[in-house]
């Protein structure tokens, strides 16, 4: 009997601890406490410190509400994320179809695979005034860029992608009598999304680097404009309120782009 | 007794995978094998001798260097008639595709209407025992039921003939074991010819009516074979089937001491 009892007193203890195990998890989980820290630390070193070297973190508030109270912050966000975008969907548009022929057709991969090896070591900011040059001071130059940002990213995933996919798969199709448009679109498209998927989630931090480098060198808007712009005036928090902003785009873009792959590609199995 | 017509053909068929073109490898040298319509073959050896290449070129996913083969099948000759049954259903199946769909992919490429398309799925779910499973993903299965999923979906296309390749190779000797039995019941219910490639000498025995063995390449070719005249459904403690047994093995051994010897 005491034995019996015993043990159920231990399970339940068990039990318990399991609880309050799962609680701090769930609190870990929404990374709350991280960004405390965060602020923490900020908070204190900002104090010790220089508000022109480094504002604290009320400062860094405040010059949002400054920025933002004319607009020009949404503006700005407005721009910077408007030409990500573009650049971006024209760069999938672009990349998608190239990595799959680089994938599929074997001579056209001898023929351009060692081209995309050595250009894609060239970093985007490289190309800054070569694009400025070639399409001009406009929106143009500053998509292009991002499409290159983005080209490369998407073009070596999804080609990865198809190379990656089983014999056994492309037999199965041809055994069945597939035509070879129908296992491009049956069976290789499907194959590669998950990859497709994961290049485009990388190139979107590759649009950001690119965009905020061509708004610095050449812009009259935008986060990277404004980040730049601060310098003139001594605005170290408006510097700040850039790095917030440019993270809190990336961010919610990032997330509203797995939620809706999550939702509409669950089935190709997309890692987030 | 009617003539029983012939499904393949292979005249001194043979592979070598050139490695410079003076030194052909010779994988398979000078096969000659005709197996009847309807006929369960099994094409036993060990590992790397050259089995699954030769189930590669009956099903036209490699080409013979040497040789002739001739797949006879009732419309035409053509080499869509035969269906594969891939070893690792992982590999094979689509996993973005329910099981439903798997099977009636064939169908679909063919531009089938989905309502027939459908119809004949779950003809070939019920027959496989996977009712009930139709919806689910491929991922969600357990390892012999994907190989069902993949034996429903190359049934589907109705092939006159069935290349398998050591199908029930990475399932569990009890899995292993009620496959085999659906296997022969399906084989027998549908009349399909079977060539079942396998390195288990009692699968081999179970399953087939004729088994060639292979020996070890470089330069593979069917050294013997073996008739198995004994009834199915066959049971595999009876004393019949252990003489059967017993010979193979014995062969497998006279083979073995003489790669010791070489």
């Amino acid at each position: 009997m005491t034995v019996v009892k015993e043990v159920k007193i231990e399970n339940k203890i068990l039990r318990q601890k399991k609880k309050g195990k799962s609680k701090l998890s769930l609190i870990l989980n929404t990374g709350i406490l991280g960004w405390f820290l965060i602020f923490s630390v900020w908070s204190v070193v900002s104090y010790f410190s220089d508000p022109l070297f480094l504002p604290s973190p009320l400062a860094t508030l405040k010059g949002a509400i400054e920025i933002a109270s004319d607009g020009s912050l949404f503006i700005y966000m407005g721009y910077s994320f408007a030409r990500v975008f573009a650049g971006w969907t024209l760069g999938l548009l672009i990349a998608v179809p190239t990595g799959l022929l680089l994938g599929t057709n074997p001579f056209v991969r001898s023929l351009l695979a060692p081209i995309v090896n050595f250009v894609r070591f060239i970093p985007p900011l490289a190309f800054i005034t070569l694009f400025m040059l070639w399409f001009g001071i406009g929106e143009q130059s500053k998509v292009f860029l991002i499409v290159y940002a983005t080209f490369f990213v998407i073009t070596i995933n999804t080609f990865t992608g198809v190379l990656s996919i089983s014999k056994d798969k492309l037999r199965s199709a041809q055994i069945i009598g597939a035509t070879k448009f129908q296992t491009l679109i049956y069976v290789i498209i499907p194959a590669t999304i998950p990859y497709i998927f994961t290049g485009a989630k990388l190139a979107m931090g590759s649009s950001f680097m690119a965009i905020i480098g061509a708004e610095m060198v050449a812009a009259k808007e935008g986060i990277g404009f404004m980040i730049w712009n601060a310098r003139l005036y001594f605005k170290t928090e408006w510097i700040f309120v850039g790095l917030v902003v440019l993270g809190l785009m990336g961010f919610l873009m990032d997330r509203l782009f797995t939620y809706l792959g999550k939702k509409l590609l669950s089935r190709y199995k997309v890692v987030s | 007794m009617t003539a029983v017509e012939d499904a393949i053909v292979l005249k001194n068929g043979s592979k070598t995978f050139q490695e410079d073109a003076e030194n052909p490898v010779y994988v398979l040298e000078n096969i000659n094998l005709t197996i009847k319509k309807g006929e369960f073959y099994i094409l036993l050896g060990p590992s790397g001798c050259g089995k699954s290449t030769l189930l590669n070129i009956f099903a036209g996913f490699l080409d013979l260097s040497d040789g002739d083969l001739q797949i006879i099948t009732s419309n035409k000759t053509n080499r869509n008639s035969c269906g594969f049954v891939f070893q690792s259903a992982d590999s094979a199946l689509f996993p973005w595709l329910t099981v439903e769909e798997n099977i009636s992919f064939g169908l679909k490429m063919k531009k089938m209407p989905l309502e027939e398309r459908r119809e004949i799925a779950e003809y070939y779910i019920k027959l496989t025992g996977l009712t009930g499973h139709g919806k689910k993903f491929p991922d969600n299965l357990s390892g012999g039921m994907k190989q069902r999923v993949q034996l429903a979906r190359v049934l589907a296309n109705e092939p006159e003939i069935l290349l398998m390749d050591e199908p029930f190779g990475a399932l569990d000797a009890m899995t292993r074991r009620s496959m085999q039995k659906e296997l022969i019941r399906i084989w027998r219910e549908t009349n399909k010819t079977v060539i079942f490639v396998t390195h288990d000498i009692q699968e081999a025995i179970l399953l087939g009516q004729r088994i060639g063995i292979m020996s070890i390449g470089p330069s593979s070719k069917i050294t013997s074979s073996y008739e198995i005249n004994l009834p199915y459904p066959r049971d595999i403690t009876s004393i019949e089937f252990n003489k059967y047994y017993r010979q193979v093995q014995a062969h497998f051994e006279d083979i073995n001491l003489q790669i010791e010897e070489r």
